[in-house]
């Protein structure tokens, strides 16, 4: 999967015709094989752009921030990107006439050692869901599995499963690059930075790390699309997709299906009911 | 160990943490003002006993209770969370606990991945004609909390302002 | 500095001979903000609340805590407490000692004492987070919209209108009037339809607080209780109502025939028409859809017949905006098309007709001048065979509800037929006969005797053709048989659905419905007339099947709501609703999909000071806040706050344990 050319290509044409003002794309680190997001500003930039299977940051973080806020954008997105971009745009984070947005059939991106990457493997969306303009050759609607991890780890017993989670709280340093790193984490202002969670939270320890990160995994439930930003941006290399593997699992047992982002107009699973949820865990 | 051997309490999820003598569970109960909390206010009028770890917290509606109030609760002063609303199409707000429901579910489930015993948190739909139904879920939610044994997360200490 | 009073009350022996209310002052007193704490026998009584007041003045206190009975007894007793103290009544907090402790721990003293301490300590910290809190007062447009012309909608805006209130009437169809105006006699009085209905359509359309509006929609609905904006759209009607006298001249000229619908189509009308001879406004108006002037450009005559001028080919639809407090819809309902029913052969056989259709030919002024007739062959029907519950209460082939009124009409049917038709026969296929009412009971039970219909409890099964006739087989559960009638006409009394369009006018209103159409109520017993939208009100079958009775006590509830809500220049509103801190809000209107009275609004804010970039935040519309809080849990940056239910007093709480 190298869509290097193509994506030059068409960026140096939506410059020429002042279709976009910025255009966000990855370009290679420069001092390894890996790659980095990369925000452009003009034509003269656009060889540094690339697009291959290390292509793996969702690149729709960009749009919660001020330098792209009131600009006609470009991106490039993945399947699962895609999803949270139809999110932001349901949301009215973004507006869709702002975007020019380079799809992606995606064949499923590596990690920094070249191993096809987890949420890839278990992808029900490889193709990008909303787009300008598709790369790629489309693939069929994958199935719903249940991730392998979350599958192991709720069959161990509740000690050892608090024992393994007291250690990722005990681990988090509440530095914030998950919330940073996760487009759908685009409040004006944090929940865990105000006044009312401050106050109870005491510092950087384990029940803040507890209260932090339960909050914030409540409040991506029915709408994290899986693309795993969080997990690459943690300095602890903290396994933050089982939270959200998790409440995708049971959201989507529970509430008809629910997953999030995959067309626009659809919120998440906690905007929105059924008469048809589950009651028999309610005395 | 020695301590399991005399018969105490130790918490479910974490043995380590052992109850002192005779440890009473605290239970936060949040309820809905006009079923739930109309229902215990029956409770009491018509004399029923119950349990009383339960320490009850007023809200309007199932609706707003926010999933970090249960957290919260865990994390600071409670061994065990009651939720208790309107039935359901009962609602005063019409909706509130439908979306309710859906937040309770999920915060139920993430809190036992996590490791806390399924039973730490609670729910139950009690209208104001159910007096004796809410004595009945508090007995039974009180009894469930203490054989799950001490909560005790993470140091109180650490939460005073 | 918070400064707390707590005030513990014994409540005679209720609550001090289980609880230690000593103790509990005691320890109370050890909280660093709590600088004032009493017990006394009766808080609730003068001396008691004397003591309040004087406490909040001698000791500066900043809130104040009672620890007494559930809040659902005496909050407004202390909030007025504290009122007269000349404090906020909103930063009152109630402890419930007694349903929460001293009643439901009475066997163990010194559990009931920390339970009763914890939760003192509870209210404590809650009070010290309670803000100032000002009553909400909205300014109220005193005029009312009412959306239907018929019983409903008449009934109501006369007893509105009789308050000296306006009443904005909109009728969709040429005239008022509705489905009673269709019908013959009624139940279970047999009295004339068109006589008790007729003199109140006049009433309104001379009342000089109604202005009635016909030939129109509402085509939109913006604001809240007490300041709504209405769209309407005057269809064209073609003729000028102002100079028109309703001389009838330009029908009678008219070329063009038209299948007439207040007959249901069994003779016809012109293309420029009254509905019917008595219709409020009596004035004509031109069916665009068929007029030869309008479809072809050819004709005229109406024009050229017309001594005033009236007739306006050019004529375009109009649209008026009036400014009103309260809505009540009263739409009206549909009959059901009984086409699903194929084993009877409707629409095969020219002689199986709806019971509407009958109730026109019955009618004095019907089609067929009072007579029933076969229309396959005009002849005047012996034996007639009525058929109940066809659509309602079966889910296979219709819905699943009771229709409610065509076990009534129905019999009300045998004995119109007795009357009109010396030497008929009825034969009444039914699966109940459900006659819960005031004298219907007897009606019914007089019908039978007097017509000495034949009653078949069962459902018919088919229907077939013999000769002229048709012979109806179905069982009669009651021998266990299945039994043949041979019909010279047969009648269905077909389901009561909701108007098409009721979903979509309930969308423009903002009112929820159900799963048929129905507009839903607010409440279904204690609320049945208003809609979960403030100011929102539900007369007659847009609501849900009903009789005449129901439906005119139901209008006559929704004009008392009105008049209640216009009883004050402003609305008053309890506080404790919703606010949005624009600066956290980052606009994912999530609340707005949550809130249950869509209270919730978009509004555009200027980035930062003085920015000309603008972005999308929460409104609030504390018109129509009912303050449950569900956009407060579902608000991830805490921008919105419940007043007397915030975060911080609710983790207070949480934390003070």
């Amino acid at each position: 999967m190298d869509y290097t050319k193509q994506i030059q290509e068409i960026v140096a044409k939506l410059f020429a015709e002042d279709k976009i003002d910025v255009f966000a794309g990855y370009r290679m680190t420069g001092f390894d094989e890996n790659q980095v997001p990369v925000l452009i500003q003009s034509s003269g930039e656009v060889s540094r752009l690339v697009f291959n299977d290390k292509s793996v940051f969702n690149l729709c973080n960009y749009l919660k921030y001020d330098h792209t806020r009131n600009k006609r954008v470009g991106l490039v997105v993945k399947g699962c990107d895609s999803r949270s971009l139809n999110l932001l745009l349901t949301e009215g984070q973004v507006k869709r006439e702002r975007l020019y947005i380079v799809g992606i059939a995606c064949d499923g991106v590596v990690d920094e050692q070249g191993n096809k990457m987890q949420n890839c493997e278990e992808c029900m969306f490889p193709d990008a869901l909303v787009y300008d303009e598709l790369l790629g050759t489309q693939h069929p609607e994958g199935k719903y599995k249940v991730n392998s991890d979350i599958k192991e780890l709720a069959s161990k017993g509740l000690v050892e499963r608090r024992a393994y989670f007291e250690e990722i709280f005990e681990s988090c340093i509440r530095c914030n690059a998950c919330r940073h790193s996760c487009p759908l984490c685009y409040c004006t202002k944090c929940c865990i930075d105000q006044e009312t969670s401050k106050l109870y939270n005491g510092a950087n320890n384990t029940s803040s790390a507890f209260h932090a990160l339960m909050t914030w995994s409540l409040h991506l439930a029915g709408r994290c699309v899986d693309c795993r930003n969080c997990e690459k941006a943690c300095p602890s290399h903290l396994p933050l997709h089982l939270l959200h593997k998790w409440n995708e699992r049971v959201i989507y047992e529970n509430f008809q299906e629910h997953l999030s982002g995959v067309k626009e107009g659809d919120r998440g699973a906690f905007y929105k009911y059924s008469l048809q949820d589950p009651d028999d865990f309610i005395m | 160990m020695e301590a399991v051997a005399n018969n105490q309490l130790v918490s479910i999820e974490k043995p380590e943490i052992v109850a002192p003598p005779n440890w009473e569970p605290v239970i936060i109960g949040i309820l809905c003002n006009w079923c739930s909390y109309a229902g215990s206010d029956l409770t009491g009028t018509s004399r029923i006993q119950y349990p009383p770890n339960i320490r009850i917290i007023r809200v309007p509606c199932s609706s707003r209770v926010d999933p970090w109030f249960l957290i919260k609760s865990l994390q600071t002063t409670a061994d065990g969370v009651l939720v208790s609303g309107c039935h359901p199409g009962d609602c005063h707000y019409i909706t509130g606990n439908y979306f309710a429901r859906r937040r309770f579910l999920v915060t139920k489930k993430l809190l036992s991945f996590v490791g806390f015993h399924e039973d730490r948190v609670q729910f139950s739909w009690v209208s104001a004609a159910e007096g004796p139904k809410f004595a009945k879920v508090v007995a039974k939610v009180t009894e469930d909390i203490k054989k799950l044994g001490p909560l005790h997360l993470y140091k109180k200490e650490n939460f005073d302002k | 500095m918070a400064r707390v009073g707590v005030f513990v009350c014994f409540c005679g022996a209720n609550i001090a001979d289980f609880v230690d209310v000593n103790q509990v002052v005691e320890e109370v007193k050890r909280i660093k903000e709590v600088k004032f704490a009493t017990n006394y026998k009766y808080m609730c009584s003068d001396p008691g609340q004397q003591q309040i007041r004087d406490a909040i003045i001698q000791y500066r206190l900043t809130s104040v805590v009672v620890a007494a009975c559930s809040p659902r007894m005496h909050e407004k007793t202390f909030r007025k407490a504290l009122f007269d103290a000349g404090m906020n009544p909103y930063l009152l907090e109630i402890a419930n000692i007694r349903e929460h402790s001293s009643w439901v721990h009475q066997k163990d003293k010194k559990a009931a004492t920390e339970k009763a301490i914890d939760l003192v300590r509870m209210a404590v910290a809650k009070s010290i987070a309670n803000e100032q809190l000002h009553e909400i007062s909205v300014p109220v447009t005193k005029r009312a919209l009412v959306i239907g012309g018929g019983i409903a909608g008449i009934q109501a805006a006369l007893d509105i209108a009789d308050a000296r209130i306006p009443v904005v009437l909109v009728e969709k169809s040429p005239s008022i009037g509705g489905k009673m105006a269709q019908l013959d006699e009624t139940f279970p009085t047999l009295d004339c339809s068109q006589c008790i209905l007729t003199p109140k359509m006049v009433d309104v359309a001379s009342h000089p607080y109604i202005e009635l509006i016909p030939y129109a929609e509402v085509l939109e609905l913006e604001g809240f209780v007490g300041n709504y904006k209405a769209k309407i759209k005057k269809k064209a009607s073609y003729v000028n109502f102002k100079t028109c006298t309703g001389c009838g001249a330009c029908w009678q000229k008219c070329p063009v025939k038209v299948p007439n619908e207040y007959n249901m189509g069994i003779d016809k009308r012109k293309a420029i028409y009254t509905p019917f001879p008595q219709a409020v406004p009596n004035k004509p108006v031109i069916d665009a859809e068929h007029c030869n002037m309008l479809t072809k450009g050819k004709c005229g005559i109406c024009a050229k017949v017309c001594e005033k001028g009236s007739i306006d080919y050019k004529m375009q639809d109009e649209i008026i905006e009036r400014e009103i407090g309260a809505v009540v819809v009263a739409t009206g309902y549909s009959l059901w098309d009984p086409k699903p029913y194929e084993e009877y052969g409707v629409g095969r056989f020219k002689d199986i007709i709806t019971s509407l259709e009958f109730e026109r030919m019955v009618s004095a002024n019907g089609p067929t001048g009072g007579v029933p007739i076969r229309p396959s062959d005009g002849q005047v029907p012996k034996n007639v065979v009525f058929i109940k519950c066809i659509g309602s209460r079966d889910e296979a082939k219709g819905i699943e509800y009771c229709s409610k009124i065509c076990c009534m009409y129905t019999t009300k049917h045998t004995i119109l037929l007795h009357h009109k038709v010396p030497g008929s026969h009825s034969y009444v296929f039914y699966m109940d006969i459900r006659a819960a009412g005031k004298g219907y009971e007897e009606f019914v039970k007089k019908a039978q005797v007097d017509t000495a219909a034949t009653y078949l409890r069962g459902r018919v099964s088919k229907i077939y053709k013999k000769g002229d006739k048709l012979i109806v087989r179905g069982e009669d559960a009651q021998i266990g048989q299945v039994v043949e009638v041979v019909a010279d006409l047969v009648v269905l009394a077909t389901a009561v659905i909701p108007n098409k369009d009721n979903p979509d006018l309930a969308r423009l209103l903002g009112v929820s419905y159900d799963k048929y159409g129905y507009m839903s109520e607010a409440h279904p017993k204690l609320r049945p007339v208003e809609t979960a939208k403030a100011g929102i009100f539900l007369a007659g079958c847009t609501q849900a099947p009903k009789d005449i009775p129901d439906t005119v006590a139901q209008a006559s509830a929704c004009a008392a709501k009105v008049c209640g809500l216009f009883s004050g220049d402003t609305m008053k509103k309890d506080p404790m609703i919703s606010s949005v801190n624009n600066e956290f809000c980052s606009g994912c209107q999530n609340c707005v999909k949550v809130c249950p009275y869509g209270a919730i609004v978009t509004e555009e804010i200027p980035m930062s000071r003085g920015s000309k970039e603008m972005r999308t935040v929460a409104k609030i519309n504390e018109g129509v806040c009912q303050g449950c809080g569900s956009c407060v849990a579902v608000c991830r940056s805490m921008a919105i706050s419940l007043a007397g239910f915030s975060d911080p007093q609710i983790i207070n709480e949480i934390v003070s344990i």
